[in-house]
Parts: C-alpha cells; sequence; structure tokens
C-alpha cells in the first residue's frame, strides 16, 4: 500500500488544511488529544500515532523543515504502539503498569507549564502597561563635593603637576635592558687560581655544573687547560670518574696572567 | 520629634524619586528611632493614598520585596501615545513556556527544560537571559555540569510579584485541566 495514501486517510478532513504552528512535538500531540476529544490520560495511542505522522506526512508535502524533536516523538509513538500491540507479561498487568503512563506524564506536565506560560502571558501584557520612572544618575555617597575653584592658586596647579610627574615616573619605571653577560676566560682563570688551596684538591665537575650558565662553564673548561698548560694545576681522575684539580708548587707570572685571553 | 505630616510628605517624595523598589524598612530608617510608631502610620497612610483607583495615574505597589510608584496599567495607551512608543515587546510563547517552567522548576538545567518542552531551548534562554528575567545560578553536580537557570529580582518586578511564592499554584492548572492522578490513570 501506498504509505502517503495511508498518512492521508488518518486526517480527517476538515483540519488537514489549517496548519498551525506548534511549539513542539508535545504541542502537537496536545492538540491531536484536544481535537479527538479523548482523555489525556486514556489515549488511543495508535490513533494518535498516525495522525501524528500523517502532520509530518502534511509538513513534508508543504515543504517544512520538520525538526528533529518531530521525529523523535514519532519514533517514540511507534515504539509505545507496538508495545501495546504486543501481548503484556502477566506481571505486569496485574500490577496496573500502563505503557502509556510515561507519555501521560510527560503530556501532563508539558500541559501544566503551557497554561503557566498563558498566565504569565495575561500577565505580561498587563504589566507592559505599567509604567516607571526611568532611573536617573544620583550622586553617590562615593562621589567627592564639588570644590571651589576661587581657592585654587598657580603653585596648587604646579604642585598637582609635579605629583602627576612622580606619579607617572614611578608607574612608568625606565625600561630594563637585559645584557647578555659575557664569561671571560682570564676571569674564570683568576677566580680558580683563588679558589684552589695548595693542601685541597677542587672537583671539577661539581664546580663547572654550579655555573651559571652554558658560556660560564665552558669559559672556566678553558681556563682549566690554560691552568694545565701553565703547569699550575695537575688533573687526576678517581675511580669515581671524579676530576680533581691539584694546585702545583709554582707560582703564576704577572705576564703569564695578562696573556690570557679577556 | 518629626511632624507626622512631614514625614508622609518625605515617604512619598522618595517614593516618586525612586525607580527601584523600595523595602518598607528602608523607608522606616530614614527616621528617628523614637518617630518609629509615627513613621510607621505615616507609611501606612501613604500606601493608603496611593491605592490603585479610577481617579488616580499612579500607584503604590508592593513588588519584589519593596514598594514602588507606577503607572495604572489602564493609561498604557496615552503613555505610548505621549512617548511615541509603537513597537511591542511581548515575549514569545516559547519564552513564555521556558520562563514558566523556571519559574516554577527552579533551579533547572537546559536539559532539563528540553525534557518536558521537547525541544531545545537554548536560543530563549539567550532572549530571557539578555532581559534580565533570569539568571544562571551555579551549575548542576551532574555529567556535563549544565548550568542551573533562576529567575531574577527583574522577573519579580515585571511580573508584579511580591515574592516567588506569589505564583499562581500549578494545582490550579491541574484542576482547571480535570487531570486525573497518576493513580487514576492506571485504573
Amino acid at each position: 500500500m501506498n504509505p502517503e495514501g495511508d498518512y492521508s486517510s488518518a486526517l480527517p478532513e476538515e483540519w488537514r488544511v489549517e496548519l498551525p504552528t506548534f511549539e513542539g512535538p508535545l504541542d502537537l500531540l496536545l492538540r491531536l488529544v484536544k481535537i479527538n476529544e479523548v482523555e489525556l490520560t486514556d489515549i488511543p495511542v495508535a490513533l494518535i500515532c498516525d495522525q501524528f505522522h500523517g502532520y509530518l506526512q502534511l509538513m513534508e508535502e508543504l515543504n517544512l523543515d520538520i525538526a528533529a524533536e518531530y521525529i523523535y516523538e514519532a519514533a517514540l509513538l511507534i515504539h509505545l504502539k507496538s508495545r501495546l500491540l504486543l501481548p503484556r507479561p502477566i506481571s505486569a498487568v496485574e500490577e496496573g503498569q500502563d505503557p502509556r503512563e510515561e507519555l501521560v506524564q510527560r503530556l501532563l506536565e508539558y500541559q501544566k507549564m503551557k497554561d503557566a506560560a498563558q498566565t504569565l502571558a495575561e500577565v505580561d501584557v498587563l504589566r507592559q502597561g505599567v509604567w516607571t520612572r526611568q532611573p536617573r544618575d544620583l550622586p553617590g555617597p562615593e562621589q567627592e563635593e564639588s570644590i571651589d575653584l576661587g581657592e585654587v592658586s598657580l603653585f596648587d596647579l604646579l604642585g598637582a603637576l609635579r605629583q602627576v610627574f612622580v606619579r607617572f615616573e614611578h608607574e612608568h619605571p625606565p625600561p630594563w635592558h637585559v645584557l647578555r653577560e659575557t664569561f671571560s676566560v682570564r676571569d674564570q682563570f683568576e677566580r680558580l687560581v683563588e679558589r684552589l688551596m695548595p693542601d685541597r684538591p677542587l672537583d671539577l665537575l661539581a664546580d663547572l655544573r654550579t655555573r651559571s650558565c652554558r658560556a660560564e662553564a665552558v669559559s672556566t673548561f678553558r681556563a682549566v687547560l690554560e691552568l694545565a698548560r701553565l703547569r699550575l694545576v695537575r688533573l687526576h681522575q678517581t675511580e669515581a670518574g671524579e676530576l680533581l684539580l691539584y694546585r702545583t708548587s709554582r707560582e703564576l707570572q704577572q705576564h703569564e696572567l695578562e696573556a690570557i685571553q679577556g | 520629634m518629626t511632624d507626622r505630616a512631614e514625614i508622609e510628605a518625605a515617604l512619598e517624595a522618595v517614593l516618586f524619586v525612586a525607580s527601584e523598589p523600595v523595602p518598607r524598612e528602608r523607608l522606616l530608617e530614614l527616621f528617628n528611632n523614637r518617630d518609629r510608631g509615627k513613621a510607621e502610620a505615616a507609611l501606612q497612610e501613604v500606601l493608603d493614598r496611593y491605592k490603585s483607583v479610577d481617579d488616580r495615574g499612579v500607584f503604590i505597589e508592593q513588588v519584589a520585596g519593596g514598594l514602588r510608584l507606577v503607572t495604572r496599567p489602564e493609561l498604557n495607551s496615552y503613555l505610548r501615545k505621549f512617548f511615541e512608543v509603537t513597537g511591542r515587546n511581548r515575549l514569545s510563547l516559547a519564552a513564555l513556556e521556558t520562563l514558566a517552567l523556571i519559574a516554577y522548576r527552579q533551579p533547572i538545567t537546559s536539559p532539563e527544560i528540553q525534557d518536558v518542552r521537547g525541544v531545545s531551548s537554548s536560543g530563549v534562554l539567550k532572549t530571557l537571559l539578555e532581559k534580565r528575567l533570569i539568571k544562571i545560578g551555579g551549575r548542576k553536580k551532574v555529567v556535563g555540569k549544565p548550568f542551573l537557570y533562576r529567575t531574577t529580582r527583574e522577573f519579580l518586578m515585571h511580573f508584579g510579584l511580591e515574592a516567588l511564592e506569589d505564583l499562581p499554584p500549578l494545582e490550579e492548572f491541574e484542576e482547571s485541566l480535570g487531570a486525573l492522578e497518576a493513580e487514576d490513570v492506571l485504573s
């Protein structure tokens, strides 16, 4: 059978032409209940389901966009219809479970809200006609009283300007110049010579590890190479892998120090 | 001691200027504590004077926990004509349904509203928020943490309600429906 004909036949002629806009699928369902003059609490699901689909069909014919909510509701109705067609377990019948109960509850709650909305609408219209005074800017307590301009002298103005400058400088401090730090081999050389005690070895790796950056560590390493070249230190590696610097008895000559690049 | 007539006049003046509802207590605080009894009587006198009556243009209404001077709704057309207001600012049916749900079931989330209405209400919620009739009051501690919506003081003011309890009870609608209770459904 042609499904179109099937759906259309479910719609009585007299209200097939008129298509009021519904606030949603539940609104349409309520309308169908009203049109069929059936009790909300005893909905003939098969009939309502067919008419609901008839409406969707009509919407499609009129090229109206059918919102997903309607499709969803239609699916729920078909599901409900099929459940009612199937024999129910005796226990469910005895307990008085009605598969329609959930739908009824939803429709009742929706109807309640629809009625409440109707009341609000009436109040809304009435209250639109109630006018009040427009709020006006009143001086609040935090606002200062106006000052007497006559008492302001030129010096007051200058003083104020000075305060503005002070505050400006305070709020706009000169920008920080970030300079790239440079480390010279000679600085590191001198530092190491100072640190090296005749009787105490210096742990080179520990020293390198505590340098502030890679560049400083490199300078330090090169300074150690210079120290070794000038035979000012002896280098020992322990079994644990530590590198120890021992100060030799040789004295550092001034010209040797000066020869090291800055 | 302040003269009773002066108190009445002062109350009238404050209510005339105030655009927001003024709580009764704030009005009475204006006067010396010794004049308390007199001030209360004076306020009652002013309230009686500004009851909604046919030969007056304004009246004092009790709304959103306060008192304010407003025009009688019957005079709307004159005011619209004088202030050259032509447009209408009515709430749509969808907005009213959503607003009713929030008013009666607050706090409520958008998914819960959709459950009852059967359609998405996000656009309507936005409109109601813009009109300041509803506000977001926290999030529900469920999956997705949806916003909880509540009505505002503006809602009370707009609908002329003293408090939320003054909303017409929903039971009345049920009666008008002639609806049966859930138990009767099953018989």
